[in-house]
């Protein structure tokens, strides 16, 4: 009888934290969409999206409904399960991923001890809903756009891995809550001073994993045209373009965590500064998109394996030894 | 060594990607430099020089009368045969003055071979249609217009009303309202 | 594709022939390799500038072989010359190349100029020179933005558009259009510079200059973009001149050949400037030759508009549009934005000329891509593309 009441009580509250999760990635979805146009906009020195509502704030409202609106267009001979099966399998991952995140000392939605093994072994997944896009859709750019999404994927994962191990081990635990809690208050000793290299390679792959400038390479624009998802419409590429911020808000969550100091602040301490730093992880994003060239794919794949893999491993030894030590 | 020397280089092209996002952070905060066009529109000194679709100059004695003696030489010299003159039966004066726009390229052959420069630029830059009729223009019905709105404004008048778009395009209405398309024309084309 | 199936999902090609695809993509298909992908880069590709098509044969990633296809957006303007006066085919020569308008001007008045014998006044040739490299810094700004946003960087063309518009703005002032412009006359030009022409024109020297540090910091000594280009395309001299690649191309391959110098014609040999050279042989050389010849031009207005001197802009008695050409022909080439143009007109006297042939560099320098692109990986052929300077209307004509 208690039992079944405490494991009803915590289906209820995991379904109630599902739910304000996606209200999240929705309501970053048409945050970001606005913020990046128009900081784009200015970066550019001209004012971004105008027209739509006062200072084109409904901008990205007008784009959902134009998104909503328009045909599901699907090409001859495609693999009609993968084809649909591929935007929901890039969406629905990114749920799980914002479960564990800490966004306060006392907002998390599902508190487990191993919450960056979580994170690490769900992150791969929209890799998956890439390769299968591309393959399903029948089009020579998305099978290319395929192809480098996996290679990109893989090879940036395993700096990725060392890179939050190496606070890890300095933290000595798995629990984000924990790493968050170790950092303290002062930002002098949070982990981007105490591990400056880690963040430094956290900071290269997040853009890679997102697919972002000057990383983008699966979509490749002046290239594959779209890569990837060169053949959805409508909803499909909706969903495309929410996972996509979803993942760039998680990247920025778990930069936040580890490295910035996570919920703690000089003052105050709370969900707010997660989000304050989460987003500014966010706006170094969309600046470097609009400011650097793409790098090449063999050269994306020599500063993942030449340089980021042995950096990131050095990183690694010498905490260990320093941890060891000390 | 060689390793050294690939570290120094590495390092360097960091630093330079610094540099580049302190220009594009810079020019972040710089103001815009965009011309709202349907609320704003360009200079009118800029405009002074744009060539638009011709129109007949005002006469020097009576500003009603066209100045043009349908010589035909503007519509031989067209390379576009956009110009369709007609003479009156009793003297010198026109009575049909048509002017194809969709046909015309802005060369000015007719402005530099008119003998009495009766043919002028005008500085229409918003002329849209969306048929294919309404761009043969009649001349001397806009002239006629153009004169009963009201004589031409001294060089260098600066109202206050400048700042308006509607003001600073010069002769709005006329065949643009006979096109009847007088919606801001498509950014995209 | 037809032939997809699971045991053949890349659309290969099994067998030579089985491709769904129009005669050019046929025809190239048929030499191709078992397992190689037959890929449609354009007329509708996002960096193809317009409506280029270029078939690739590609292995994985790596371009095996490539072929152009034109022809998608050709208007017939040799053909229109032949039924127009030579007066009247004058505007033509600003649609040929949208973005080097006074280049053709200039080529096509030249010839026939040479062809009557008709002299220009001095201020006239002062002010063809100012229009023309005015003309060359907006093809070459253009051309900045759109090949780092083939590379994959958008906001360097909005800040290159910024620049182009003062260069519009000044040119607006003489000629009245802002793109297609019809500005020479036979026998001088349309109209005289007034005195805004010229400030602006001061004006916009010094702006431009402290311009083109802001692009050196943001683009040039970026080290993707240096990594991108360095080694990248080589085209060497022969390789150019075999296929009849002028320009920036044969520049950027250590051929210091300019039409300016080695076959002056206006009044460039009065100006003090420097014909820039690469040996590098690689697309970065042929960046490099482009931005340093915005500078050079810049120069080059910057004395026109100190030693111009009063008078005329056209001759008396200047050719009317129903001006016939003497029999004959002449040919005049001219160092456009894109490399030699040469403008050949035949006339046996009557109203309008007998023939023009329009040589247009563009088409010379495509025709270097097929054989630059082998072996290279798709990015790269796009990076080789866009080095090329491809304007779409000026190829087919």
């Amino acid at each position: 009888m208690e039992l079944s009441k405490i494991s009803v009580l915590s289906l209820v509250e995991l379904v109630v934290a599902c739910l304000l999760v996606i209200a999240l990635m929705v309501a970053n979805a048409i945050v970001m969409v606005y913020a990046e146009r128009k900081g784009a906009g200015f970066i550019q020195r001209r004012p971004g999206p105008y027209e739509v509502g006062p200072w084109g704030i409904l901008q990205p409202v007008a784009d959902s409904m134009k998104l909503l609106a328009k045909q599901l267009f699907v090409p001859a001979n495609v693999d009609f399960l993968l084809y649909f099966l591929a935007p929901v399998l890039a969406f629905l991952p990114v749920l799980l991923l914002f479960l564990p995140i800490p966004f306060g000392p006392y907002l998390t939605a599902l508190k487990v001890p191993d919450g960056v093994v979580l994170i690490l072994a769900f992150a791969g997944f929209g890799l998956l809903a890439n390769l299968l896009a591309g393959y399903s859709s029948n089009n020579k750019y998305g099978i290319l756009g395929a192809g480098r999404a996996v290679a990109q994927g893989v090879a940036y994962e395993i700096p990725m891995i060392l890179a939050l191990l190496a606070v890890v081990f300095q933290t000595g635990s798995m629990n984000l809550s924990d790493i968050a809690e170790a950092q303290g208050s002062a930002p002098w000793r949070w982990n981007f001073l105490c591990q400056p290299l880690a963040f430094f390679i956290y900071l290269v792959t997040l853009v890679a994993e997102t697919n972002r400038a000057p990383f983008d390479l699966p979509e490749g624009e002046s290239e594959l045209t779209a890569g990837f998802h060169t053949e959805y419409s409508g909803m499909g590429f909706a969903l495309f373009f929410l996972s996509e911020y979803a993942n760039m808000l998680l990247v920025s969550f778990v930069c936040a965590t580890f490295f910035l100091g996570g919920y703690k602040g000089p003052i105050l301490d709370g969900f707010w500064w997660t989000f304050i730093k989460a987003y500014a992880v966010m706006a170094f994003i969309v600046w470097i998109r609009w400011t650097f060239p793409r790098v090449r794919f063999d050269q994306l794949l020599n500063i993942n394996w030449k340089w980021l893999l042995p950096l990131s491993i050095l990183n690694l030894w010498i905490t260990a030894v320093i941890i060891k030590l000390v | 060594m060689k390793m050294l020397s690939a570290i120094w280089d590495n390092l360097k092209g960091l630093y330079s990607l610094l540099v580049g996002m302190c220009i594009t952070g810079r020019y972040f905060f710089q103001p815009l430099k965009t011309v709202h066009f349907p609320r704003d529109v360009v200079e009118p000194e800029n405009l002074a020089s744009y060539r638009g679709p011709l129109e007949l100059a005002r006469g020097k004695t009576d500003e009603s009368k066209t100045r043009c003696i349908s010589c035909q030489m503007c519509a031989k010299g067209c390379p576009g045969n956009c110009i369709t003159v007609v003479k009156s039966k009793e003297g010198k004066n026109p009575v049909t003055w048509l002017y194809d726009f969709t046909l015309c390229c802005l060369c000015g052959a007719c402005v530099e071979v008119c003998p009495t420069a009766a043919i002028q630029f005008s500085h229409r830059l918003y002329l849209v249609s969306t048929s294919r009729e309404a761009l043969v223009l009649d001349l001397l019905k806009d002239l006629e217009e153009r004169v009963a709105a009201g004589p031409l404004p001294a060089a260098g008048a600066g109202t206050p009303d400048a700042k308006k778009p509607e003001a600073r395009m010069p002769d709005a209405g006329g065949p643009q309202k006979a096109a009847g398309g007088s919606a801001a024309p498509d950014p995209e084309g | 594709m037809s032939n997809f199936s699971f045991l053949n999902p890349f659309g290969v090609l099994d067998e030579p022939g089985t491709y769904m695809g129009d005669f050019y993509s046929n025809n190239f298909a048929r030499k191709a390799q078992a397992g190689n992908v037959i890929l449609n880069l354009g007329p509708q590709h996002p960096s193809t500038h317009g409506v280029l098509r270029v078939v690739v044969e590609m292995y994985g990633e790596y371009v095996v072989r490539s072929e152009p296809v034109l022809g998608y957006l050709h208007r017939s303007h040799e053909k229109m010359a032949e039924h127009k006066t030579a007066y009247g085919f004058l505007p033509n020569m600003g649609r040929v190349d949208y973005l080097n308008a006074i280049g053709w001007n200039w080529a096509y008045a030249g010839a026939c100029e040479q062809l009557a014998g008709i002299e220009c006044p001095e201020r006239a040739e002062y002010l063809r020179v100012i229009a023309a490299e005015l003309n060359r810094i907006s093809s070459h700004l253009v051309w900045w933005g759109a090949f780092v946003l083939d590379l994959g960087a958008f906001t360097p063309i909005l800040y290159a558009f910024d620049d182009r518009e003062l260069i519009c703005d000044i040119l607006q002032r003489v000629t009245g259009s802002r793109l297609t412009m019809n500005y020479f006359r036979f026998g001088g030009v349309g109209a005289d510079g007034d005195d805004l022409f010229f400030s602006k024109i001061r004006d916009f020297i010094p702006n431009m200059r402290e311009r083109l540090k802001m692009y050196k910091a943001l683009v040039t000594d970026n080290v993707i973009l240096r990594r991108r280009l360095e080694g990248i395309g080589p085209m060497d001299a022969d390789l150019c001149v075999r296929y009849g690649a002028t320009g920036p191309l044969l520049r950027a391959a250590g051929v210091p050949r300019d039409v300016r110098r080695s076959i002056p014609y206006g009044i460039y040999d009065r100006f003090d400037y420097e014909i820039p050279v690469a040996e590098t042989n690689d697309n970065f050389g042929r960046y490099w030759v482009r931005l340093q010849e915005i500078s050079e031009s810049l120069k080059i207005v910057e004395q026109a508009v100190a030693q111009i001197p009063p008078g005329k802009h056209i001759v008396d008695k200047a050719p009317k549009p129903s001006w016939k050409l003497p029999p004959g022909e002449s040919v005049f080439s001219v160092e456009g934005a894109r490399g030699e143009i040469t403008v050949h007109v035949i006339s046996d006297g009557g109203k309008s000329p007998y023939r023009v042939k329009l040589r247009a560099p563009g088409f010379s320098n495509l025709s270097v891509f097929a054989e630059a692109a082998e072996g290279t990986i798709l990015a790269d052929a796009i990076a080789i593309l866009g080095s090329l300077d491809l304007v779409i209307p000026e190829i087919d004509r």
